[in-house]
């Protein structure tokens, strides 16, 4: 057992920065491989003239529909996540005073929530 | 009279000639906050499809719209330079002897970018025409 | 050559605000900018304030912005910076005068890593060994000499003086990574927090600012695969 040596403030122990981290490389490599694949399909294969509500529910509803809904909700939730996660980074670096991180931290869990049930719940219930 | 004044983040930011690691990261940030904002958006777009027909076909015209174009370029250059470039970092994090080929790994992102982004925008194009 | 300089002044008992003054001098393309500051402070204008200590890139005291970017005054010659110079204090810490900061914040934050040597078991009567492969891990991060041109070019840092700073996780490496020493777990405990290693966004400008060539951005990176590998 070595000797503790004192130290202030005391280390929180807290692993919740070490998961976010790795959670913005993991999900990182997934979306970048995931979006450029969504950018070329909806662009080259559909054509951003094309789209409509017909191919949008031809998607979810056609032969392809439980591919494509996990898809669209696997995109959904890792870019959510990540996006918010990447905008509280950005809050932790610049916004110093407690109480406006705390009120901009508490926005952007809202901010999450609305969009991972917004997208989800038309993701899973849209029947055409 | 002020005691010890202190250069702010913005200007410091701004000014210091870091080279390309320092602009990557900047535009990093700026077009993860871009694309934040978009997913916001388009979120929104999307769950139009589920309200009804006529509620989604009255946004159709961010996809159709010829002057809202460059915006879209904007942010499909924005994905790919975020992609790529947080790639790198992936790459970089997980073998850290490669921050030795730092400026090559991020030149070449920017030419992987370029190229992607040049393909889509010809994309584009080509569908206005046609 | 004939070298313009174009510095920051500061001094707390006249000046509101830091502001920018210009001197002219005839000097070597070989002469540092350190030996143009000291030319101006003898020749031109006693009251410009700097620190320097051994001139010879060694005790790192004269860090500072020279065109934009961190280096040793000491370690820059005209013929690299060129004949338009400017010359400001590290960015991030409280001026004192003209080109002194205040590195207290900087010291506070090396302090807290615990870089010194902790191993509890009772000294051999030799030397501890070590095999020349486990002292090569911590080669690259003895090299520190604490200058502060690293941590004051973080965009990090800048923006938070909580952040710990490249500094402070150099030198945790160098401890970290030594066989010989048992401290490893409290300090990465240390740099696991909020405030520690997750600071860094691999931006690089802290290993390109490095006048001792240590590759920063690649030992935080190391440091950070440590932690992660710890939790995990």
């Amino acid at each position: 057992m070595t000797t503790r040596y004192a130290r202030t403030p005391k280390p929180s122990g807290s692993t919740f920065e070490v998961l976010s981290w790795f959670y913005m490389r993991a999900s990182g490599a997934l979306l970048a491989l995931m979006v450029v694949f969504h950018l070329i399909w909806m662009h080259y294969v559909i054509g951003l003239t094309n789209i409509d509500f017909d191919v949008i529910a031809g998607r979810w509803t056609g032969p392809g529909g439980i591919f494509w809904r996990s898809y669209d909700l696997t995109l959904l939730i890792l870019a959510s996540l990540h996006g918010m996660n990447g905008i509280r980074f950005v809050t932790d670096d610049y916004i110093h005073n407690r109480g406006w991180r705390a009120v901009v931290k508490a926005l952007i869990a809202l901010v999450l929530l609305l969009m991972v049930v917004f997208g989800g719940l038309v993701i899973f219930t849209f029947n055409g | 009279m002020s005691a010890n004044p202190k250069k702010g983040f913005v200007s410091s930011t701004l000014s210091y000639k870091g080279g390309i690691g320092h602009w990557s990261w900047i535009l990093h940030r700026l077009g993860g906050l871009g694309i934040a904002f978009f997913l916001i958006l388009h979120i929104l777009d999307i769950f139009m499809v589920g309200v009804s027909r006529a509620a989604f076909e009255e946004l159709l015209f961010i996809y159709h719209e010829p002057l809202l174009r460059p915006v879209i370029w904007a942010l499909v250059f924005g994905v790919f330079y975020h992609a790529l470039n947080g790639l790198r970092i992936i790459i970089q994090d997980f073998w850290p002897h490669m921050f030795r080929y730092q400026k090559q790994l991020a030149t070449t992102v920017w030419v992987i970018v370029i190229v992607l982004t040049v393909f889509l925008v010809g994309v584009d194009i080509a569908g206005m025409l046609a | 050559m004939q070298v313009t300089l174009k510095i920051q002044r500061f001094n707390p008992e006249k000046d509101s605000a830091p502001y920018w003054k210009e001197y002219t001098i005839e000097a070597e393309p070989t002469d540092r900018v350190l030996d143009g500051l000291l030319k101006i402070k003898l020749e031109q204008d006693g009251t410009l304030t700097m620190r320097s200590s051994c001139a010879h890139g060694i005790c790192g005291s004269d860090a500072m912005r020279i065109n934009g970017v961190n280096r040793l005054a000491c370690k820059s010659l005209f013929q690299e910076v060129g004949n338009n110079v400017t010359v400001e204090p590290i960015a991030g810490l409280p001026v004192i005068k003209d080109l002194v900061v205040d590195m207290e914040p900087f010291m506070e934050h090396y302090r807290s890593v615990l870089p010194f040597f902790i191993n509890d078991d009772p000294p051999p009567e030799k030397e501890r060994l070590q095999s020349e492969e486990d002292r090569l891990k911590f080669e690259e991060t003895t090299k520190c000499i604490l200058c502060g041109c690293c941590t004051t070019s973080c965009p990090t840092f800048w923006a938070t003086d909580a952040y710990v700073g490249p500094a402070a996780i150099v030198q945790a490496h160098r401890f970290i990574f030594d066989s010989r020493d048992q401290g490893s777990a409290q300090r990465l405990e240390i740099l696991a927090d909020p405030d520690g290693v997750w600071r860094c966004r691999t931006i690089f400008n802290c290993t390109n600012a490095c006048p001792r060539e240590i590759k920063v951005t690649e030992a935080i990176a190391e440091v950070k695969k440590e932690i992660l590998f710890s939790k995990l």
